[in-house]
């Protein structure tokens, strides 16, 4: 029932998204295609319909125009359509059917701009919207610092005070004097080769 | 005269059949059930949302990416009532196919096609009162044909599906979406206790009809379980026949072929 449940979830985010989009989003080209999405990372494909300028999200592998599959961390990049090719060249994603219907999702998705601001101001009010937009703000980049301090506290401890691991510049110090010795080795197996061939002549 | 003869025979001769627990005249059934339907009609998506907590929504999902419908298909939603599954079918069979939305009782099929209508689902969908067991349609009309949740209320199964059989494409399927037995006990048990204790008392309060959700329970235990449902269709005719129980055996998905 899990893809009931993510499908369901799913066709209800999208919709929503559609009706709350900048600008009327035409997908009349798309009409009754079908776009499913094979993830490696989940046990069903999940199926994008279009019918009367909505998306309908299902199961229902009979019926598609075209099968993506790939993997969750791809799918990003699948909003740019000038990816797709880059991607199957890649070998991030396997398609199958017609790549035309793949390329009309991705504008479509590439196309999507919702102005959040607006539409919570619409049931909030403008300057409770405001604050809750600074606070939000604040919160990120408190958390993206305090994600960076932590980030360089555990390698300060895990490299320095522990050392379970090495530097950079100690690993490239360590492949300078490989490299070095390599090159020694090499001059001294070039001095021997001469030494031997002078060796044989007499 | 073989044993399945024998017992075809002793289905056909008998003149009784099951409304809950009671056993009643054949003749009866049909107007009995549809009292217990004119009553409910109007209450029916509220109860069912809440009797199941939202899930019976996600079991008609299920039976939605089981069919295999694709654009242009025709679809027969039989005992559709108030038109979930058919309000999904005409979306994905597009502008070229049709779903006839059928029921057996003219208030479900009066709310349903409000609903719909309101939706703004009118292009492809027909709607047609209809006895399963008489479908007034004509030999191989539809790619699929689905019944959620109204097997049981029908008053000779078998004739019903020997009737869905002969309206199916060869290369048809039939998907019956109906409650069923949990296959572990202490869920049974639970079970057991929510239908018969809690599931009257939300009906007369919400639906103040305590009597159509006492026989909802009864009904929903006098329904074949698993396997008997799925020896049936084979009987009527459907091959390939199989089952998917949700939810712990609460409810089954049968799915049969003809070919």
């Amino acid at each position: 029932m899990l893809a009931q449940i993510l499908s369901s979830s799913l066709e209800l985010i999208i919709n929503k998204a559609l009706a709350l989009n900048s600008y009327a989003v035409d997908l009349n080209k798309l009409e009754q295609k079908t776009l499913t999405i094979a993830l490696t990372e989940l046990g069903f494909p999940l199926s994008f319909s279009v019918n009367s300028n909505a998306i309908i999200v299902s199961n229902l592998t009979e019926r598609a125009d075209c099968t993506i599959h790939t993997s969750v961390s791809t799918l990003r990049a699948l909003k740019v359509e000038q990816q797709l090719t880059d991607l199957i060249k890649q070998g991030k994603l396997d398609l199958t059917g017609d790549i035309k219907v793949a390329q009309q999702f991705s504008v479509f998705a590439e196309n999507l701009d919702i102005d959040w601001q607006s539409e919570l101001a619409k049931h909030i009010g403008d300057v409770p919207t405001h604050k809750l937009v600074s606070f939000g703000n604040n919160m990120a980049d408190k958390l993206q610092f305090a994600a960076k301090q932590i980030n360089a506290d555990i390698s300060e401890y895990i490299v320095h005070e522990k050392c379970l691991v090495v530097t950079r510049s100690q690993v490239e110090k360590f492949n300078l004097q490989v490299r070095n010795v390599s090159d020694q080795v090499d001059s001294l197996e070039t001095r021997i080769k001469v030494l031997m061939k002078g060796r044989i002549k007499t | 005269m073989s044993t399945s003869e024998q017992k075809q025979v002793q289905t056909n001769t008998e003149s009784t059949t099951h409304f809950g627990y009671k056993t009643i005249d054949k003749e009866d059934k049909v107007s009995m059930v549809a009292g217990v339907f004119h009553s409910v009609a109007k209450q029916y998506d509220v109860m069912n949302d809440l009797m199941s907590f939202g899930v019976h929504r996600l079991w008609k999902r299920f039976t939605i990416d089981a069919s295999g419908v694709r654009p242009g298909n025709k679809v027969l939603d039989l005992a559709g009532g108030t038109g979930d599954l058919t309000a999904k079918f005409s979306q994905l069979v597009g502008k070229k196919g049709t779903v006839i939305l059928a029921d057996i009782n003219s208030s479900m099929l009066n709310v349903g096609r409000d609903k719909l209508r309101d939706k703004g689902l009118v292009q492809n969908i027909e709607y047609v009162q209809a006895n399963a067991q008489y479908l007034p349609f004509e030999d191989n009309t539809f790619d699929i044909v689905t019944i959620a949740f109204g097997l049981r209320n029908v008053t000779d199964k078998e004739m019903a599906l020997r009737s869905i059989y002969r309206v199916l494409k060869p290369g048809g399927r039939l998907l019956v979406l109906e409650f069923s037995k949990p296959d572990h006990e202490l869920l049974n048990k639970a079970y057991d206790f929510y239908s018969f204790n809690i599931l009257p008392k939300m009906g007369e309060l919400i639906a103040k009809d305590g009597s159509s959700y006492q026989y909802l329970a009864e009904s929903i235990r006098m329904h074949p379980d698993q396997e008997t449902l799925k020896s049936m269709m084979d009987n009527a005719g459907f091959e390939q026949t199989s089952f998917k129980n949700l939810t712990g055996g609460v409810v089954a998905l049968h799915k049969g072929y003809k070919f």
